[in-house]
């Protein structure tokens, strides 16, 4: 019996030990399969598909879902893996039993009716009778947790089943570690393709950025880098050449052929300045009909202009355009780095100045910065900001010549002619800065300021010399056709005392009476100025015009007057405009009596009784006029001119 | 990181007992037990031991100290439906352990003998055979009903005593019988329930159509040492015993174990050597089953069928001894009860004259 009792035992020993073998043999059949799966699954496969495909046998389950921690110490976890799609992404609160899960224990799930341990799936998708095996995971340091869900007829999970859990949860925490790092290769991959693709946008922005875009050249800003660029590489002693490049009339083709024409000239100009350029030679549009080209590297001016030449020379070939032949041209500037200018903004200035001065001698002309280009250049900015600077000081004032009666020589009124008085008390002429003034658009501002400086001492003027002196007050064209600024003028009038005052405009306000007509007479009507033709026989008079508008002066322009006694044309042209003043009712001054051989002329031989020039007087500024301030002499004759 | 400690002491009295006992405690290194189990003679003041107990003493103490696990331990009295009194147990003593709605490693319970079949079917309820069930029937000197079970609130006499063990270190079982088949078997063709097993069948009305105690005592040759075949693992049959009682009027057999029509019942014989063995080897067997192995046992806790204690008699130090030599010195504790319930083949049962063995791992 003792025998057969050892027999016994020790078979149930071995017994013992086979289950023991199987079931550790089950168990790494479980973990290696699982471990397959993830090796087998390509990098943009679902790992966890393959996992689950493999525990599922083991388990017995029919539902697997990962859910992780929302963040670290969440109250909350989300499905972010499972066999059942619309689970995806639920979520589901952390009570105390989760909690323990999360912690790192393996349960499986026994009924109890106190404890909601199974949290309810959308639309009933879960149950609480369903046996469930709980396994905790760490996903990159989050915790997680694997839930093993059977069917509510199946019996729950064992504790062999528990055991072997703890050992996938070791291989699960991995498995989800290679996931997440296979998405992210293949997030990656993604991010690298769209990486690809915004930099492909982003490089199309760039060019959108950097290029004109009818033309596809560099735009001024990018080509400004391009020649800062060049510059910053050239080596001591390297040249560079900068072509400044000014289509001619190029407004003239778009008023008269329309944009689209314009258009394709500037295609036709890009064209052919690139034929005659090197690959490497920068050439950019920088404004509407300017262009500039970068020559580098150069050698000496001679070859440079060999180039331009040859550029000019092929801009110049006639091209058609929508039925039209066109001969297009260009007038062209060239600055030398270093020689004028060690930057592209100071290159590009002196060459644009180059190219004012080819232009100014003729279209389509070529022409090299000069020094002496260069100091003018200087001294007009500088005379720029001087200017603007006595705008902001209010440095300008108003000088008084009178009108008279040629007869007796009494005053019947005065012109009122501007006058730059320094901070030092140097006074300038109209005419060194007039045309300036009017480039820079500051006329405005000075005629407003010779305006304010009349009306701010009519009180004065008044007491000497009365009230029933009229006043001229000098416009320009482009002021003459502006309503805003006529406007402006008249309310700076004294109240009541508007009809004292004449706007003096010359012929060429004339030249378009739209605006003058409609608007700006009208204005000046209601508001009592009279209106005077300036310079009248110099410009472009329309007679018909001069019939339409109500103007109560006409000034004979002095050219007419001067030396008058000697040219019988002019008095033959001098009493038709008389008369022509006549039958319109208008009054007639003489402008620029400077003799009293042509003040007698006048007098023996026309009806003309007004007149103004220094025979009678000379401009003088009213402090002076008014007997403040000693006179101070006028350095030469000069008129308020038109700009 | 789980330690066991674990404490005997004998005297005339409870008080002296105590007294040798607190003298040891006292004189031992301090240790805090999450989980104790405390086994003691009938004769002993429930009192006097209760009120030792909530002052940290014990009579034939095993102290569990594991902070990283959780044990939980609920008692009711078994009273109305067993069934549904165990099920409640378990629920409250997984809850005692914060474990609510987790399936336990072990559970262990003490119980008045007479219900055990319902209890397990009460606790299976809710683990199935998921984890074992080991525990056993408390008993007395001399079936006089004078058993009693001790919980947290102090000792029941009609009492279910659950305790649910989630060991940090890992835990094993062995439920084991120490007899054989002597030859003879029959098939239980008639059985009869009884009031007192809450409707289960304890009585073996007929084998083979022919009165249950003629034809076990023809087997036995006048023994009474029922079995019953639980299934096979490979060639070698593992028995369930069942223990009859006594004999009926008409011939019937009553038994400690609950019987069914259909059952085939083994006469098994058994030998003292065997069982004085067989408390070690069912030890060994539990130590070796441990997830780490036997290398990482840190004590045990043994069940011992009274009635085999009955038979050893006299060589019960030498039953202790083997479960102590091959523990290899690990501290454990053992209980003498009136019927063992146990996990076999993988299904939780009650039986009689069986010896079990939990292993705690380090």
């Amino acid at each position: 019996m003792e025998d057969t009792e050892k027999l016994r035992e020790t078979i149930i020993c071995m017994r013992r030990e086979i289950d023991s073998l199987r079931t550790e043999n089950l168990h790494s059949q479980l973990l290696l399969s699982a471990l397959d799966a993830v090796l087998c699954t390509s990098s943009e496969g679902d790992l966890f598909s393959g996992v689950f495909a493999a525990i599922k046998p083991v388990f017995e389950c029919s539902l697997a879902l990962v859910l992780l921690e929302l963040h670290p110490g969440s109250d909350a976890v989300q499905c972010v893996a499972t066999s059942r799609p619309e689970l995806m992404h639920h979520s589901w609160p952390v009570g105390p039993f989760l909690h323990k899960v999360l912690a790192g224990r393996t349960v499986s799930g026994v009924a109890d009716p106190l404890l909601d341990a199974w949290p309810q799936g959308p639309s009933g998708t879960l149950s609480a009778q369903q046996p469930a095996l709980y396994l905790p995971l760490l996903i990159q340091g989050r915790r997680s947790l694997m839930v093993l869900v059977r069917e509510p007829h199946q019996s729950g999970f064992d504790r062999s089943h528990v055991a072997l859990a703890r050992k996938f949860s070791l291989l699960g925490t991995h498995v989800m570690a290679a996931q997440r790092a296979t998405l992210k290769e293949a997030e990656s991959r993604r991010l690298r393709e769209l990486q690809d693709k915004l930099q492909t946008s982003r490089d199309a922005l760039r060019f959108r950025a950097n290029h004109d875009q009818l033309t596809g050249l560099p735009n001024r800003a990018h080509v400004q880098e391009l020649v800062t660029a060049l510059i910053a590489r050239k080596p001591p002693g390297g040249k560079l050449a900068l072509a400044f490049i000014n289509l001619d009339d190029f407004k003239r083709v778009n008023d008269l052929h329309g944009h689209a024409a314009g258009d394709a000239l500037l295609r036709e100009v890009t064209a052919r300045v690139q034929s005659q350029i090197r690959q490497a030679d920068v050439f950019g549009r920088i404004n509407g009909d300017e262009f500039v080209i970068a020559l580098d590297p150069v050698g000496q001016s001679s070859d440079v202009a060999q180039v331009i030449e040859r550029i000019r020379a092929r801009l110049q070939q006639p091209l058609t355009l929508h039925g039209t032949q066109i001969q297009p041209s260009a007038s062209i500037g060239v600055a030398m780095f270093p020689a004028h200018g060690g930057d592209y903004e100071t290159l590009r200035r002196n060459a644009d100045l180059a190219m004012n001065r080819a232009k100014a001698a003729g279209k389509g002309g070529l022409d090299f910065f000069t020094p002496d280009l260069g100091r003018e250049a200087q001294e007009r900015l500088s005379l720029e900001q001087r200017l603007r600077d006595a705008v902001s000081a209010g440095e300008f004032c108003c000088a008084l010549q009178r009108k008279v009666d040629i007869r007796s020589g009494a005053i019947t009124g005065f012109e009122a002619l501007a006058r730059w008085v320094d901070a030092e008390g140097v006074m300038r002429m109209p005419g060194q800065f007039l045309p300036l003034a009017s480039r820079l658009q500051l006329l405005d501002d000075i005629a407003l300021q010779v305006v304010d400086d009349l009306t701010r001492n009519l009180p004065q003027l008044d007491a000497m010399f009365g009230t029933a002196i009229k006043y001229s007050i000098n416009v320009s064209p482009a002021q003459a056709i502006d309503t805003d600024f006529m406007r402006r003028l008249t309310q700076r009038l004294p109240s009541g005392q508007a009809q004292r005052f004449i706007v003096e405009l010359t012929e060429e306000s004339l030249a378009d009476t739209g605006l003058l007509e409609a608007h700006v007479l009208p204005m000046l009507r209601q508001a009592g100025v009279h209106v005077s033709i300036d310079d009248f026989g110099t410009g472009y008079s329309s007679l018909s015009k001069l019939a339409s508008l109500t103007v109560d002066e006409l000034k004979i322009d002095r050219s007419l007057v001067q030396t008058i006694q000697q040219l019988p044309r002019n008095q033959l042209i001098l009493r038709a405009i008389e008369s022509l003043g006549t039958a319109l009712g208008l009054s007639i001054v003489a402008e620029g009596i400077e003799t009293e051989q042509e003040r007698d002329f006048l007098l023996a031989n026309t009806a003309i009784t007004m007149g103004q020039g220094f025979l009678f007087h000379k401009p003088q500024l009213i402090a002076t006029l008014v007997g403040e301030t000693p006179s101070m002499p006028s350095p030469a004759p000069d008129r308020l001119e038109s700009a | 990181m789980v330690a066991m400690k674990s404490y005997t002491a004998s005297g005339s009295c409870t008080a002296q007992v105590l007294a040798t006992l607190a003298q040891t405690l006292a004189e031992a290194q301090p240790f805090t037990a999450d989980f104790l189990c405390v086994f003691y003679d009938a004769l002993h003041d429930d009192q006097a031991i209760t009120l030792f107990l909530a002052g940290g003493g014990s009579i034939g103490l095993l102290l569990v100290q594991d902070p990283d696990g959780d044990y939980g331990t609920a008692a009711i009295r078994l009273q109305g439906n067993a069934a549904d009194c165990a099920e409640r147990a378990l629920q409250a003593a997984l809850h005692d352990a914060g474990c609510p709605g987790e399936l336990p490693e072990l559970v262990w319970i003490y119980q008045a003998p007479g219900q055990e079949e319902a209890v397990i079917e009460g606790l299976r309820r809710i683990v199935s055979d998921r984890c074992p069930i080991i525990g056993g029937s408390s008993a007395d000197d001399d079936i006089g009903g004078r058993w009693r079970q001790l919980g947290p609130d102090g000792p029941l006499c009609d009492g279910l005593v659950v305790s649910v063990l989630f060991p940090s270190g890992g835990i094993s079982h062995a439920f084991q019988g120490g007899y054989e088949p002597s030859g003879h078997s029959g098939t239980i063709t008639r059985v009869g329930a009884t009031a007192a097993a809450g409707g289960a069948a304890r009585h073996i009305i007929a084998i083979d159509e022919q009165p249950a105690a003629e034809i076990y005592n023809r087997w036995l040759g006048g023994a009474l040492e029922p079995q019953l075949a639980a299934g096979r693992i490979g060639e070698v049959r593992c028995h369930r015993l069942i223990h009859p009682e006594r004999i009926l009027p008409g011939g019937a057999l009553s038994t400690f174990a609950q019987v069914e029509e259909g059952m085939r019942l083994y006469a098994m014989r058994g030998h003292k050597s065997h069982l004085v063995e067989r408390a070690g080897l069912v030890a060994a067997a539990a130590a070796a089953s441990l997830p780490g192995g036997a290398n990482t046992l840190a004590g045990a806790l043994v069940v011992y069928c009274a009635g085999c204690m009955f038979a050893v008699g006299e060589d019960m130090p030498q039953v202790a001894q083997a479960v102590a030599q091959r523990l290899a010195g690990a501290p454990f504790v053992g209980c003498f009860t009136f019927g063992e319930q146990g996990a076999m083949q993988g299904r939780n049962m009650h039986g009689n004259l069986m010896i079990s063995a939990i292993a705690f791992g380090k």
